[in-house]
């Protein structure tokens, strides 16, 4: 599976009902670079490079969107709650400021 | 041994410095919670896929150290260990490799994003387990103890520098550029390395840290898989051994 | 090994050994390259509240740490104590800075669905300032609160 960045959904805790509320994780591998500091092997300013906008969805509708900024960290994280309306797929849309676009998915499973 | 003695005023001025710097408990608190939400899980996942993709898993693996994959966590637990079939005292990441060669696949180099993210999914398979590094096991793992215990002992470099010279149980708590110096066996080091360091937003290894600390203290870096390397992961490793400290991988590290 | 060259090591280890944080910082403070996003935190706020009032509340929960270990990853959670009803709810949450360039660091635009008034992430602090939560609730209003993060640059390797 050739994902074109590595990424993770956590939902906590890990046993839920359909109302509860949960938490959910995303960490994304991404360098987040500010272009404002040298590459130490080439000595060229790393142009920056970084996510900036995330949207969260539920079976196609968006919950929560993030407009993100090159001062977050590298490798980052972004935690939000969600109310689980019930069993379905929670995707996270994002894309970075190179045009890059990429999705990650994780099924909710409520134990009702 | 060369001991280091500080006069008492010294040594209170040091003892003052390393409160400041000191975590707090709410710190702490939160430092941990960090761990839930490690980048490094990222790459102990994709280290699980290329130990499958390449390998053929923990069941290629357990086969070729002599266990049931039952028996595994604990089999891992006891690394860096004498292995018969290689002839020396290995790490797993040396294990990975020897099965590629084994496999007739390209080797990985030992100090590589993949062999770092294999290495740290095959320890993970030991969380929450304890060390069972048994040093009288055998004269080889005796050895290799030793050898590890005198390298962290010997003073080298251009300051006449050894691993005791921060790591002493007597410096244990004084500040070295804001950093208050840790016993790394209370610290358990052995046990939660691989780790990810927010210094270099990257999963590193033990011995990967040992050669970042060496180039710091101004001491030649010492080859990864080398003997004394390993030797040095056995005495730190047995240092975590001794308290206690459960396995822990992905750890999470300045 | 005698205690004045014992001393005089650890002053040249300290001296020669520049960490990335170190790094980091002193290129941004020597460098002071303008990004192209940057912005103080006055201007990211009336930006973002249109000049509306906004007011200190302890309704905001901001935890941060009092010391990061490293300021390239502090940790930031935000968790506010109101509402999340379909016409009562906590609207977005903004993350700002007070010291980086660019002052903004995360704009959640949350809706009921969310269940709760919460966010955390992690951000990059060139140096020692205040985090600061931005609130705005569904009935156009704001208020915010700010906490300060001390940072350290130190470090070994």
């Amino acid at each position: 599976m050739a994902e074109a960045r590595k990424s993770m959904i956590k939902i906590k805790p890990k046993k839920y009902k359909t109302g509860d509320i949960v938490k959910v994780d995303f960490i994304v591998i991404h360098p987040m670079d500010t272009g404002l500091i040298k590459d130490k092997k080439t000595g060229e300013i790393k142009p920056a490079h970084y996510i900036d906008n995330i949207t969260f969805s539920f079976d196609g509708k968006p919950f929560t969107t993030m407009k993100v900024w090159e001062t977050v960290s590298t490798n980052p994280y972004f935690s939000v709650n969600f109310k689980v309306p019930g069993k379905g797929k929670i995707t996270v849309d994002y894309t970075d400021n190179t045009g890059e676009k990429n999705s990650k998915s994780k099924k909710l499973k409520p134990k009702d | 041994m060369k001991r280091v003695i500080f006069p008492i005023a010294l040594l209170l001025t040091l003892a003052t410095a390393g409160e400041q710097f000191a975590m707090s408990d709410a710190d702490r608190a939160m430092y941990k919670e960090m761990l839930e939400n490690n980048p490094a899980d990222i790459y102990v996942e994709e280290g699980g896929e290329l130990l499958e993709e390449n390998l053929g898993g923990e069941e290629a693996l357990a086969k070729f150290l002599g266990v049931s994959e039952k028996e595994l966590p604990k089999t891992i637990a006891g690394f860096p260990r004498y292995v018969k079939k290689l002839g020396n005292v290995v790490g797993l990441d040396q294990v990975l490799q020897a099965m590629q060669i084994e496999q007739g696949k390209e080797k990985t180099k030992l100090k590589s994003g993949k062999m770092f993210s294999m290495l740290a999914y095959v320890k993970s398979l030991a969380n929450d387990e304890q060390f069972t590094i048994d040093i009288n096991a055998d004269e080889h793992i005796k050895a290799s103890y030793d050898l590890g215990k005198k390298t962290f002992e010997t003073a080298r470099g251009g300051r006449g520098l050894s691993c005791l010279s921060c790591h002493s149980k007597d410096i244990v708590g004084m500040v070295l550029r804001t950093q208050p110096l840790p016993d790394l066996g209370e610290a358990g080091a052995g046990a939660t390395w691989p780790a990810y360091r927010m210094t270099k937003s990257s999963l590193r290894t033990l011995q990967r840290r040992f050669q970042g600390c060496m180039k710091n203290a101004l001491l030649k870096v010492i080859p990864i898989g080398s003997k004394e390397m390993v030797g040095l992961e056995v005495y730190v490793s047995t240092l975590a051994q001794e308290k206690k400290k459960a396995i822990a991988i992905p750890g999470l590290k300045r | 090994m005698k205690r004045r060259n014992f001393i005089k090591s650890m002053m040249a280890v300290s001296a020669v050994a520049v960490t990335p944080v170190a790094l980091m910082a002193k290129e941004e403070a020597k460098a002071k390259k303008k990004g192209p996003n940057d912005l103080t935190v006055e201007a990211a706020i009336t930006a973002i509240t249109g000049g509306k009032e906004v007011k200190k509340s302890d309704k905001i929960k901001l935890t941060v740490p009092e010391i990061a270990e490293n300021g390239a990853v502090v940790p930031v959670k935000i968790e506010v104590d109101h509402p999340m009803e379909e016409a009562n709810y906590v609207k977005a949450i903004h993350v700002l800075n007070t010291k980086n360039g660019n002052a903004r660091c995360v704009d959640v635009m949350l809706t009921p669905a969310n269940g709760k008034g919460y966010f955390a992430t992690r951000v990059k602090l060139s140096s020692t300032q205040e985090v600061v939560a931005l609130v705005e609730l569904s009935d156009g209003t704001f208020i915010k609160a700010g906490k300060s993060v001390k940072v350290t640059i130190g470090g070994c390797g």
